[in-house]
């Protein structure tokens, strides 16, 4: 027993030490290769002038899908920011997916409405709509409300595809604050590309601490609470480095359920967002990006980099904990309806890449840690553990994920510069040292919760999915680097 | 105090004496770490470093600001009366004695110079015009084309195309079928702004895509420049480069150029199915009526898009020639379709609502929603 | 003495255009971004407004379709800058009430001379 137990910690250090060595690779490569995309972009950019777009009569056109859910309080000044986006050829289509509270009543007095004889093509399946609506007034002309039976987020938004009349949807979460040249930059790509886009994706912000009014971002400051903060970390480290990385490898697997810009002739083709799972944003891409392949046409999913989607972020424990509970079902939901793409050659980068990093990274890795310590703890009670090799682990990953962070955060300062005071550059570079110790632990947690949650209670989804999605801020995965 | 002194000479001695006798992985993992923080250190210095450089930058660069939009904003204290002359005489020598080699202010005073440019017109487009070439940044602008780097060419190309320097028409040209798209991009739009005797020629040697990013600037530039002087685009519709061919049945449709319908027309049997669908566009926008039979002729072979756009057309030309045919089409299986064909219907100015309401008392109840829809004009199609 | 506003977020044609009514014996209030601007307009009144369509936080469309339906401030004149030449968004202009619209690139006596004519018609 002693024996085996002085070979299992060997044997246990060593595993801890490759993994991550492997680990820490991967992240340096991903680094590598989102500092080449992000240059490249930031160079390109600087030569386009946006205004020609806004104007021509060539650009696609747009509708902007936002499902809204009990938000009586804030819903006539989402919608007067989104109608004042800078973009010429757009509607904007809010679905009213059965709110209990006076939403749909406010929207009607504010907006002055009347139903109109709207005929619905149920191209993709949706509950169903009660009426369909338009602004009696000629300034809001580009209003439609859909007020539907209620049916969760992937429900409305597939409603809203049914009821869009353009070439190109932009789905967006109704509370986000959205910059006003976002469809700009997100059409953009569509126009400029050797292949077929079929999606664009935005950065997803977080607006804690900042100064809005009328809906509108005036300024940008560091988040007052410390949770945000880290969450401020974790949103540049994702969106700045992983997904631009992603981006340069064409294999992007996630666009936020925040802001995602989609072909909507693939999206019907695909059938419209999956009910069954509350990883809805990513499940899309994957089955978009499958379709493709299957079809064997070349495509892309572009990534823009720009600030173009603010966001409130959790700044309550509780709240947090059941968003990240909620992603990693989403990544197991995902993972699971998709399980025949692992190292499928015949997906390409899909299969061969997106898919396998996202099962080792973002479903087991958190397990793999939480593993690890439990392991390290009985070793420990046990009386086996050499402290000092051991600390000099976890230092060397401690001190990585530091580095990681502040070469995150030069990105950062490098492109964008949203943070322009220096005390706010100087709190985020402190994050970075607590993160690690304080904010880490409680997403693998969650994470691990999450997992438990999923493999347990099988039956429970169908009912939570029903329940709204009030919490559910920014359904997007980020990815959780180290 | 002691704390730190014992934790002091405990890394020391790690990295020093002991380093050689750890296993393999701690050692890698030491070094790591040593690297990892040494690596964090320096970002701080040289993030410290860049915001002290760009706060100082800054300060400079208002100072500059200000003197030079000062200057600038005198220019409109001048009167169209005035001598072109006079003008120029006043400014001239002070602009002279700005310090034009200092980057900063090189780059303001030219930037300055081209948003007036662009945004006025009479007296000050014309005094800026000559002032940017006494002052010899016509010079600079051209060196700057004939760089190296790729952005930097642009910005030449850029200056040169706002301020009008047409003699250098002749070495952007080689640069519109350039590899790099962007740059061939601004060429193209420079070329077409610059040339005088034949803004288009860039069109017979485009071997390379104009991408439909491009195609959008192209656009705006031709059809909002009104000193430019219009060809018939129908002698393009041949090329070889799909993208020529695109752009050119844009601007076609723009210009509402009838003598390119019997080009338009052939273009229907076109492999590139979106070059199909703009000439079917094209055909309805034109009220081509001659070419009904040949899109009639296609339809069945077609795509759903393009079926839509057909339909779209025909209504668009409502000769009344396909109106059984039109009406038929609300026995389709889809609903797009049906749909399309219930707006053509109703575009005939004098009959169609009637003959909407007509079939809407002969036909399913799924039918009768759709006309319902397609007859409320609060809905926009 | 007349108050003309100016909104317009490109800070090189505010100056000049301050500058040229100015000289035109104007009073010059201006505003660098639409949310100035529309403070502006709530808390003063003005004899004309000359603002650009396209600028951050807030339109020159909404700071025209907020005097146009100010039941004090309507008569104002108000006048768009606009470098767009696109026919719906001229439309949706007038229909909201724009007195007049300027293109840019434009000639800066014309604008002199359309401002006059303006203000000495509301004066009457």
């Amino acid at each position: 027993m002693r024996d085996f137990l002085v070979t299992f910690e060997t044997f246990f250090n060593n595993a801890i030490f490759y993994y991550a060595l492997f680990v820490m690779g991967s992240y340096v490569l991903l680094t590598l290769l989102s500092a080449i995309e992000m240059s490249g972009y930031m160079k390109k950019n600087s030569y386009v002038n946006y205004r020609e777009i806004l104007v021509s009569p060539l650009a696609p056109s747009v509708s902007i899908l936002a499902p809204a859910f009990n938000e009586e309080a804030t819903i006539i000044e989402n919608i007067r920011s989104l109608l004042s986006l800078h973009y010429g050829n757009y509607e904007v289509i809010i679905i009213n997916d059965g709110s209990k509270d006076s939403t749909f009543q406010r929207m009607f007095d504010y907006y002055q409405l009347e139903q109109v004889n709207f005929s619905v093509d149920y191209q993709i399946k949706c509950n169903e709509i009660r009426g369909v609506y338009k602004s009696k007034l000629p300034s809001f002309s580009k209003l439609t409300v859909v007020d539907k039976v209620n049916g969760g987020k992937s429900d409305a938004l597939n409603a809203g595809i049914n009821v869009s009349a353009k070439d190109l949807i932009l789905c967006i979460d109704v509370d986000c604050i959205v910059q006003e040249d976002a469809i700009l930059k997100l059409a953009k790509p569509y126009l400029e590309e050797k292949y077929q886009v079929i999606a664009t994706g935005g950065v997803v912000r977080i607006a804690n601490s900042c100064r809005v009014e009328d809906g509108k971002l005036i300024e940008v400051n560091m988040p007052r609470n410390l949770l945000p903060r880290f969450q401020v970390l974790e949103y540049i480290r994702a969106f700045l480095m992983g997904r631009m990385a992603w981006s340069r490898l064409n294999g992007l697997l996630i666009i936020s359920g925040a802001m995602g810009l989609f072909d909507k002739n693939v999206v019907i083709k695909v059938g419209g967002y999956d009910q069954n799972t509350v990883g809805e944003d990513m499940e899309l891409v994957v089955r978009m990006r499958r379709y493709m392949y299957e079809q064997d046409r070349r495509f892309k999913v572009v990534y823009i980099p720009d600030p173009l989607c603010w966001t409130e972020a959790p700044a309550d424990l509780k709240i947090l904990g059941r968003q990240r509970n909620r992603w990693t079902r989403g990544t197991i939901e995902t993972l699971w309806m998709h399980k025949d793409l692992f190292f499928n050659p015949r997906y390409g980068v899909l299969g061969m890449l997106s898919y396998p990093y996202w099962l080792f990274f973002e479903w087991l890795a958190p397990i793999i840690e939480f593993l690890g310590l439990s392991v390290f703890i009985l070793l420990a009670s046990l009386g086996h553990i050499n402290w000092e090799f051991s600390l000099i682990l976890i230092s060397m990953v401690y001190f990585f994920s530091v580095a990681l962070s502040t070469v995150a955060i030069l990105f950062e300062e490098m492109s964008y510069q949203q943070y322009t005071k220096g005390k706010d550059l100087v709190k985020l570079l402190l994050a970075s040292f607590l993160e690690p110790i304080l904010y880490h632990p409680l997403t693998v947690f969650w994470a691990v919760k999450g997992n438990i949650h999923k493999f347990r209670g099988k039956n429970n989804w169908g009912a939570m999915t029903r329940k709204g999605f009030k919490d559910q801020h920014i359904s997007t995965e980020t990815e959780q680097m180290t | 105090m002691n704390f730190f002194e014992t934790f002091f000479d405990y890394i020391k001695e790690t990295y020093t004496e002991r380093l050689l006798y750890f296993p393999s992985n701690i050692r890698v993992s030491l070094l790591i770490i040593l690297f990892c923080v040494v690596a964090t250190l320096e970002l701080y210095l040289y993030m410290a470093f860049r915001r002290l450089r760009q706060a100082n930058e800054k300060l400079k660069f208002e100072k500059w600001q200000e003197y030079i939009s000062n200057m600038l904003a005198n220019l409109i204290i001048f009167d169209e009366s005035d001598k072109t002359e006079d003008i120029v005489g006043h400014f001239y020598p002070k602009m002279k004695k700005l310090p034009l080699r200092n980057p900063i202010v090189n780059k303001l005073l030219i930037s300055e110079m081209l948003v007036y440019h662009k945004n006025f017109t009479g007296k000050i487009e014309e005094v800026l015009s000559i002032l940017y070439r006494k002052l010899g940044l016509d010079q600079k602008s051209k060196q700057k084309i004939n760089n190296r780097n790729w952005e930097i060419k642009i910005e030449g190309i850029r200056e040169a195309s706002e301020m009008g320097i047409s003699e250098i028409a002749s070495e952007i040209i080689k640069y519109t079928d350039d590899e790099n798209a962007l740059l061939r991009m601004e060429a193209q739009a420079a070329y077409i702004k610059l040339s005088e005797n034949d803004p288009f020629h860039f069109l017979d040697r485009a071997q390379e895509r104009i991408l439909d990013w491009h195609q959008v600037v192209l656009f705006e530039i031709i059809t909002k420049n009104k000193k430019l002087s219009i060809p018939s685009f129908s002698k393009w519709l041949h090329s070889p480069n799909d993208t020529v061919v695109l752009l050119c049945l844009k601007l076609v449709e723009h210009f509402m150029q009838f003598d390119a319908a019997e080009e338009v027309e052939r273009l229907l049997k076109h492999h590139n199915s979106r070059i199909v669908k703009k000439s079917v566009e094209i055909i309805g926008k034109l009220e081509l009526s001659d070419a009904e039979e040949h899109m009639f002729e296609v339809y069945f072979d077609q795509p759903e898009e393009i079926k839509l756009e057909i339909l779209n057309a025909l209504g668009k030309i409502s000769s009344g020639n396909y109106n059984d045919f039109l009406s038929s089409r609300i026995y389709s299986n889809h609903i797009r379709i049906k749909r399309e064909a219930l707006y053509a219907i109703k575009r005939d100015p004098e009959k169609g609502e009637s003959r909407l309401r007509e079939l809407y008392h002969q036909t399913t109840l799924e039918n009768q929603a759709l006309i319902g829809h397609v007859l409320d004009n609060r809905i926009k199609s | 003495m007349s108050k003309i506003l100016i909104a317009e977020d490109e800070v090189l044609m505010l100056k000049a255009l301050e500058f040229k009514l100015k000289k035109d014996g104007y009073q010059v209030d201006v505003a660098s971004d639409g949310r100035q601007a529309m403070d502006k307009v709530r808390e003063n009144t003005y004899d004309l407004i000359l603002t650009d369509i396209m600028m951050p936080f807030v339109g020159g469309m909404e700071i025209l379709s907020y005097i146009k339906n100010d039941p004090i401030k309507n008569a104002t004149p108000v006048l768009l800058i606009s470098a767009v030449g696109l026919e719906n968004i001229v439309l949706e202009g007038f229909r909201l009430g724009a007195d007049d619209f300027i293109y840019k690139p434009f000639n800066l006596n014309e604008l002199s001379v359309r401002i006059k004519r303006y203000i000495k018609q509301n004066v009457f």
